[in-house]
This record gives C-alpha cells, sequence and structure tokens, in this order.
C-alpha cells in the first residue's frame, strides 16, 4: 500500500503546530485514496513525541533517535530521511516549510531523483504525484502546480490547513541510522537564540509587529505593553531588522517568516509587498499607521489612521478594558 | 580564494502585472539581478577584497541576462561565464544539473547561490547543487566570515542563528539580511565592459537531454483570492482606537 509521510519538525522539545497541519491534511489525502498516513520523527529525543502525533489519523509512526539530531545540522538529517525514504518509499513525503525543512528539501530532492514543490498553500495528492498551488511573484499570485514521480516532495506554508482530530493507535517503528563523523562535514559551532524565550512568531495566535514608523524607546515600548498584554508575538519588518532595532528572527514577509494568527497588528508599517508576502494567511489584519494612503489598508480588516503615538495609548488602555 | 557566484536574472516583482488565460503578462524589459544573489555578490566581493581572491559570477540564462551579468561584473565581480538557454519552464532542478555539470571540472573554494530566486521563492536550486557536487552546505546565511582557509556561516534558523562551520570546497546560500549589496560606480560600469564573459551552451557542458527534463510544471497562474479592504478609522486617536478596540471584541472576537 502506498505511504504519505509526514516530516514532524520539533524545536525546543516542542511540535511544530505546522507539521500536525500538514499531517491532518495529510491524513485526509491517505483516507480518501486508502493510503497509509505516516509520521516521522528524526531527534535526539524521538520516542518523547508519538503519543502527540496519535490525534491526527496516522497509521504508522517511525521515529530515528540519537545524539547527533540534537540540533539541525543538515547532513545527518539527510542522511536519517534518506535512510528512512529508502526502506518506506512514500509516494509523498511532505514537510511543514520551516528554516530546518528548507535548509533540507534541495538536497533531498537531489540525493531521491525527486520532484519537490517548495511552500504550497494548498495540495492534494493524485494518483501519481502531488498537485496544487503555490504563491509567487512575492506572493502577489498563485501559481498551478504539478509534479510526478515515484516520490513527490513537498512542504507546505505554515497556516494552510487547520488540525484534524482523528484518533488512532499507530504502530511505532524505530529505524537505526548511524552517521558517521566524516559524514557530517559541516560542523555546528553554536547557537545564538534570541533574548528571552519569546514566543515563536510562526505559531503564535496573535502577532505585534513594528515597522519604520516606530522609531524610537518609547515606541518599542508601547509594542511590547501591546504584545504583553495581547500574550503576542513579536515580528518586525525589514525596516526594522536591517537596523538591528529588531532581532533578524523577528522578520516577517519574504525574506522572513510566514506567520498564520489570528489577529496582526501592523504598526507604522507601509505594506510592501514583500512584507504583505508574510501576513496574508493572517484571520484578522489591523493596521495602524499615519499615511491615509499606506497600501497597508487595502489588506486590513480594521485601519487606523494616525499617529502610532497617540493611538497605541488609548489602544492599549481599552484593551486591558476588555481583557479584565 | 576562488568564489563563484550563482546569480540569476528575476522578473521586478514590483512591476505590474496581469494574468490573461492563465498565462503571466509582464512587462519583460522589467528584469533584475535576484536580489539575493545581489547579497552573495556583495559578500563574495568583500571577503575576496579582504583576503585576496576572485570572483566569478555564472548565470543561466537568454541573451537578454547578458545586462544582469553585466550589472554583477560592474559591482566588481572579476570574470563571468553565461550558460545560454532558450530560458523557457525550467525549474531549479534542471538549473542545478546544468550548474553541476559546469562545476564537475572547476576548482573552487566556495560557491555562493542566493537563497531563493525573488520570483518563484523556490529555494531549491543550491542544495540541490551542493548535493549533485557532493559538497557541504549551508543555508539562509546571514553573515559570512573568513578565517584560515575555512568560511563560518552564521544562517537563521528556527529558533536563533546557528554558527556552522563549513569546509571548502563548499556551498553557501545568501540572505538579503547579509548586506547591503554596492550600487555599482560609473568606474566599475565602464570596467564592467572590459572584463571576460564566456559564453557556453549546454551542449558544451556535455549536460544531456534527460537532465533537461523537467518534473515539476507549472499548470497556470490565478489571482490569489484577495483580502478586501475592511473598515478605515479617521479621527481622534482616543475615539477611533477605542471604537477599533471594541470592533476586535465584538465583531471580530478574536481578542
Ligand atoms: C527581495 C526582498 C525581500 C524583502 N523581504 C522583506 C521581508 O521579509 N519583510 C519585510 O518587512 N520587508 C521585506 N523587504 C523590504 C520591503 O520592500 C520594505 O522595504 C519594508 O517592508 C519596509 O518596512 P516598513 O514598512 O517598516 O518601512 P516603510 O516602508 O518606510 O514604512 C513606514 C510606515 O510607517 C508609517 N509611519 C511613520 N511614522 C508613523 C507614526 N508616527 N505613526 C504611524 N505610522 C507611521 C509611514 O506612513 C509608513 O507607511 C524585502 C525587499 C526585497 C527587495
Ligand atoms: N538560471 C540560473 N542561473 C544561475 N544561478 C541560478 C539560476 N537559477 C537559480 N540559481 C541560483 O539558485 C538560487 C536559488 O534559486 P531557486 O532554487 O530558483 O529559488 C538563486 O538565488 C541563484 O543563486
Amino acid at each position: 500500500m502506498s505511504t504519505l509521510l509526514t516530516y514532524i519538525s520539533v524545536n525546543n522539545g516542542k511540535i511544530k503546530r505546522s507539521s500536525l497541519e500538514v499531517l491532518s491534511k495529510c491524513s485526509q489525502e491517505a483516507e480518501k485514496h486508502g493510503w497509509v498516513s505516516a509520521a516521522l520523527v528524526i531527534d535526539e529525543k524521538a520516542s518523547d513525541y508519538p503519543g502527540q502525533l496519535t490525534k491526527y489519523g496516522v497509521s504508522k509512526i517511525y521515529l530515528v533517535e540519537g545524539p547527533q539530531f540534537k540540533n539541525h545540522l543538515n547532513a545527518p538529517l539527510l542522511k536519517a530521511l534518506s535512510t528512512v525514504m529508502d526502506k518506506v518509499k512514500p509516494k509523498v513525503m511532505a514537510f511543514a516549510s520551516t528554516e530546518g525543512s528548507k535548509d533540507i528539501l534541495g538536497a533531498l530532492a537531489a540525493n531521491r531523483d525527486a520532484p519537490a514543490l517548495p511552500d504550497m498553500s494548498q495540495f492534494e495528492v493524485t494518483g501519481d504525484g502531488v498537485k496544487g498551488k503555490r504563491p509567487v511573484m512575492a506572493a502577489k499570485i498563485m501559481s498551478n502546480v504539478e509534479a510526478q514521480g515515484e516520490t513527490v516532495l513537498i512542504s507546505v506554508r505554515s497556516g494552510s490547513y487547520e488540525l484534524i482530530e482523528s484518533p488512532t493507535e499507530p504502530e511505532v517503528e524505530t529505524i537505526d541510522v548511524a552517521v558517521s563523523d566524516d559524514e557530517i562535514r559541516a560542523t555546528l559551532k553554536e547557537i545564538i537564540t534570541s533574548s528571552g524565550n519569546r514566543i515563536d512568531l510562526s505559531e503564535a495566535e496573535v502577532v505585534v509587529a513594528a515597522g519604520r514608523g516606530v522609531r524610537d524607546e518609547e515606541g518599542r515600548k508601547l509594542i511590547s505593553e501591546l504584545a504583553s498584554l495581547l500574550n503576542a508575538g513579536i515580528g518586525a519588518s525589514r525596516a526594522l531588522t536591517e537596523s538591528g532595532v529588531y532581532d533578524p528572527s523577528l522578520q516577517i514577509g519574504q525574506t522572513g517568516k510566514v506567520v498564520s494568527p489570528q489577529l496582526y497588528i501592523a504598526v507604522g508599517i507601509s505594506g510592501a509587498i514583500q512584507h504583505v508576502a508574510g501576513i496574508t494567511n493572517s484571520k484578522v489584519i489591523v493596521a495602524i499607521n499615519k499615511d491615509p494612503d499606506a497600501p497597508i489598508f487595502d489588506i486590513s480588516d480594521y485601519g487606523i489612521v494616525g499617529d502610532l503615538y497617540k493611538v497605541l495609548p488609548p489602544f492599549i488602555e481599552e484593551l486591558r478594558k476588555i481583557k479584565n | 580564494m576562488k568564489f563563484y557566484v550563482c546569480i540569476k536574472q528575476v522578473p521586478d516583482v514590483t512591476a505590474p502585472l496581469q494574468i490573461k488565460d492563465g498565462q503571466l503578462l509582464q512587462d519583460s524589459d522589467r528584469m533584475i539581478l535576484n536580489a539575493y544573489d545581489a547579497s552573495a555578490v556583495e559578500e563574495a566581493l568583500v571577503l575576496t577584497e579582504a583576503h585576496g581572491g576572485e570572483v566569478e559570477v555564472v548565470l543561466i540564462g537568454s541573451e537578454k541576462s547578458k545586462e544582469t551579468i553585466r550589472k554583477a561584473l560592474a559591482m566588481g565581480a572579476h570574470t563571468a561565464t553565461h550558460i545560454q538557454t532558450d530560458d523557457t519552464g525550467l525549474d531549479s532542478a534542471v538549473y542545478a544539473r546544468i550548474l553541476a555539470s559546469f562545476f564537475a571540472d572547476k576548482e573552487y573554494d566556495y560557491i555562493a547561490c542566493g537563497k531563493q530566486a525573488q520570483d518563484t521563492d523556490s529555494g531549491l536550486t543550491g542544495g540541490m547543487l551542493a548535493e549533485y557536487l557532493g559538497i557541504p552546505y549551508a543555508t539562509n546565511a546571514v553573515g559570512l566570515t573568513y578565517d584560515n582557509g575555512l568560511l563560518t556561516v552564521k544562517r537563521q534558523g528556527d529558533i536563533g542563528q546557528e554558527l556552522i562551520e563549513l569546509p571548502s570546497p563548499g556551498l553557501v546560500t545568501c540572505s538579503n539580511d547579509m548586506n547591503e549589496p554596492r550600487i555599482p560606480s560609473l568606474k566599475g560600469i565602464m570596467q564592467s565592459k572590459r572584463k571576460e564573459v564566456t559564453t557556453l551552451s549546454t551542449d558544451d557542458l556535455g549536460v544531456d537531454a534527460n537532465a533537461l527534463e523537467v518534473k515539476t510544471r507549472i499548470l497556470g497562474f490565478e489571482e490569489k483570492p484577495g483580502r478586501e479592504p475592511g473598515k478605515k478609522f479617521e479621527g481622534e486617536p482616543e475615539d477611533i482606537a477605542r471604537k477599533v478596540a471594541t470592533l476586535l471584541d465584538e465583531e471580530s472576537g478574536v481578542l
């Protein structure tokens, strides 16, 4: 029987929601075709995770465990993926689109001689491959794409699918993968994590994003205040990550991250297409901008035309009242 | 140090575009050097200026994409190779295979690519090329340092940034967060006209027809289901801030 295999991304001991979105969708597709939906965890402590996967319609879970998978490094991960794929021979191998999967998708495709469709926002499995849609031209338009092959690799943008619960009692199988030192080739020297335990932007339910309009310490304080009130992740436009005001890992957009929160609040952001490319999966967008013609208003559900320094204090005050 | 930078000519995504019968219509004159590749060129120049060496750019594309090669040469790249194709409907895998044939007999310390092409956002070519060449690689670089023959790559990962030691020969893909690419000077532009550009065909490289087979197909383009502009509020900051806060609570229920 054919298998649809979903790679489960784990960061900091937590499964990424976006990979559960992909798993939910793959389980649905598997059911439609009478195929097997399987999940794969490659991690230092892979055996910690099967319990969290049984809700999403999987009938098989593969684990690869070992100290070499503690941190992301492409060579060991590729070795593990390719070993598993040799064994499982999935028709479709699906990833959530994360920095980790972006790092290996091309090399894995070359290694498997398999076509790859990256960053899909919609997909369906056909008898002999995959077809679907992916945003192109800085996410201004959609491209309809398809690929056929013994195995097709895909990655899926976060927020493209809902989590669908369908409990199962999957079989769990551990696959041994040995990675020798000279197979590792590049070495990880250090991980520089951003300060504080910030909320993972790509998973956040609420995002408060700052742009060039936030020009000083006072503005950043207002942003932090609003974010902590709403338990939101803080993001930024390129204008503020480029100048070092905010950490580069907080950039949202074409170069930065794609977010898919329930609520996105853009403060002092003009709405350049490369920024908007990362936010259109948000449910509700609020923009605060002093320029009534700022393009961000074209895609906002609620637009507040005004100086953010004058608007944010009463906005925060009112939200605090509602929250209490 | 010998640095190769793979550069691509891409349509300017900020130019107006139209979709007609599933086809993309755009002013074909508005083509630019992929922004991520411009950052790769910049970084290779900075490193070779500091540590000695040469930068060669390689581009696969149509006759028209010569102008993009000139741009990179005007920035300061020393030499260039133009692999000419008619350029229609090729995907990252095909570009990577052609590049792999080109690099098969070359000696180099590092190859730099962009982390993705700005028009398709595929981000596949770099990893594919490294795998075909059997060399180590790192993607999404936001900073490079070179010391004692070893490149250290600062890459943007999921949680934070990772420092990777990349032995030579190796490949790195670059983010535009790495630097601000220089604008070619008049002198640079004049000098670029005298720089050597080698033109090759895929036949010259011995690329077989099989390797040129495109496995991912674009069936057509369509408008993105757009977001409609919603309500816009102007007036006294206090009033409109309160109004929107209330609507978020009562109308959209996202609080
Ligand atoms: C290949 C490529 C990739 C890119 N990737 C990204 C990306 O991932 N993310 C990203 O963000 N950008 C990206 N960019 C850059 C993008 O094109 C814009 O330059 C950037 O988004 C602008 O940031 P901004 O909106 O903060 O600044 P600006 O465009 O300068 O806008 C500032 C806004 O703040 C408003 N403002 C000023 N003062 C106030 C005030 N007191 N109160 C209220 N409003 C105020 C102004 O009216 C203006 O609209 C990319 C560009 C390229 C070429
Ligand atoms: N036609 C091409 N010629 C030279 N380099 C290319 C070409 N296409 C892609 N590349 C390189 O591969 C990177 C990623 O491209 P892509 O996989 O299409 O997103 C680009 O930034 C370039 O560095």
